[in-house]
């Protein structure tokens, strides 16, 4: 077997530790295991044929994301179910922990929650909520890189994460409630 | 109370456990935090919402067949060339 070219080394050792990531954005992206698994194979193949216009040393997994976001836009159909907007604005920012201070004011009933559930409240969320949340909160991304990665500002990256966590929050907690895993002093009548 | 009030306190929660605030921000939300019980309960609420974010969301990985595959692609790749 031929020896490997320090390309095919460096890409080894920079693009493969991300496999994981790419295939969990995938999915999210994508709402389809199949789907995510074609997504996350056309993306490596693409990033390896492109592997020399990567700054070396620089933030591989983002120049991936960017390589499988943009290869989801163009040859990717959409989720088929339009996933349920909640009217945010009618809101108020922190009703739902006022709602629950008093019974579990640390949130500890988030830790119940199974975690097909909680992936079930994400791939609930709008497209462009979802997937600042998934960058960010699941990946650990920063802001910064998710900006350069979408392409939109900073302060976007911003209203959206905040949005997201929100409607986030009062779908999992919907969720509690109705399992039982937190009782709401005064239930609405 | 100079620096941030509760409201700005409370829209700043996020980005303030996410270190993404400006160090001046991050010091005044701390100090905030510090002094405001009710904030300081948000906080510990936002941050479990966050751990579980984190470690629940993030245990899928990259099926082993998938994994094989795309190495068995890139190898082929190499030879090509």
């Amino acid at each position: 077997m031929a020896e490997p070219s320090a390309a095919g080394r460096s890409f080894d050792e920079e693009a493969l530790p991300h496999l994981d990531a790419l295939y969990r954005v995938a999915l999210r992206l994508t709402g389809d295991a199949s789907q995510a698994e074609d997504l996350v194979q056309d993306t490596m193949l693409k990033a390896y044929r492109s592997w020399r216009q990567y700054r070396p040393g620089s933030n591989a997994k983002g120049w991936l994301l960017t390589i499988l976001r943009n290869t989801f836009i163009n040859d990717y159909r959409r989720r088929k179910h339009e996933p349920v907007a909640m009217d945010l604005e009618a809101v108020e920012p922190h009703a739902l922990h006022r709602s629950i201070e008093e019974v579990d004011p640390e949130g500890s009933f988030f830790a119940q929650i199974v975690d097909a559930k909680v992936l079930e409240a994400i791939d609930a969320l709008p497209d462009e909520f979802r997937e600042v949340l998934v960058l960010s909160d699941v990946e650990g991304m920063r802001y910064a890189e998710i900006a350069e990665t979408l392409q939109i500002p900073v302060g976007t990256v911003k209203s959206r994460l905040f949005r997201a966590r929100r409607q986030l929050q009062a779908q999992l907690y919907a969720h509690a409630v109705e399992m039982g895993y937190i009782q709401p002093r005064e239930s609405p009548r | 109370m100079s620096g941030v009030d509760c409201a700005q306190a409370l829209t700043n929660l996020g980005d303030y456990l996410k270190q993404e605030l400006t160090p001046e921000l991050m010091a005044e939300v701390r100090r905030h935090l510090e002094r405001c019980r009710d904030c300081f309960k948000h906080a510990q609420f936002e941050e479990s919402f966050l751990t579980m974010l984190e470690t629940r969301a993030g245990r899928e990985t990259c099926p082993a067949k998938l994994r094989a595959r795309i190495l068995a692609l890139l190898r082929a790749e190499v030879e090509d060339h």
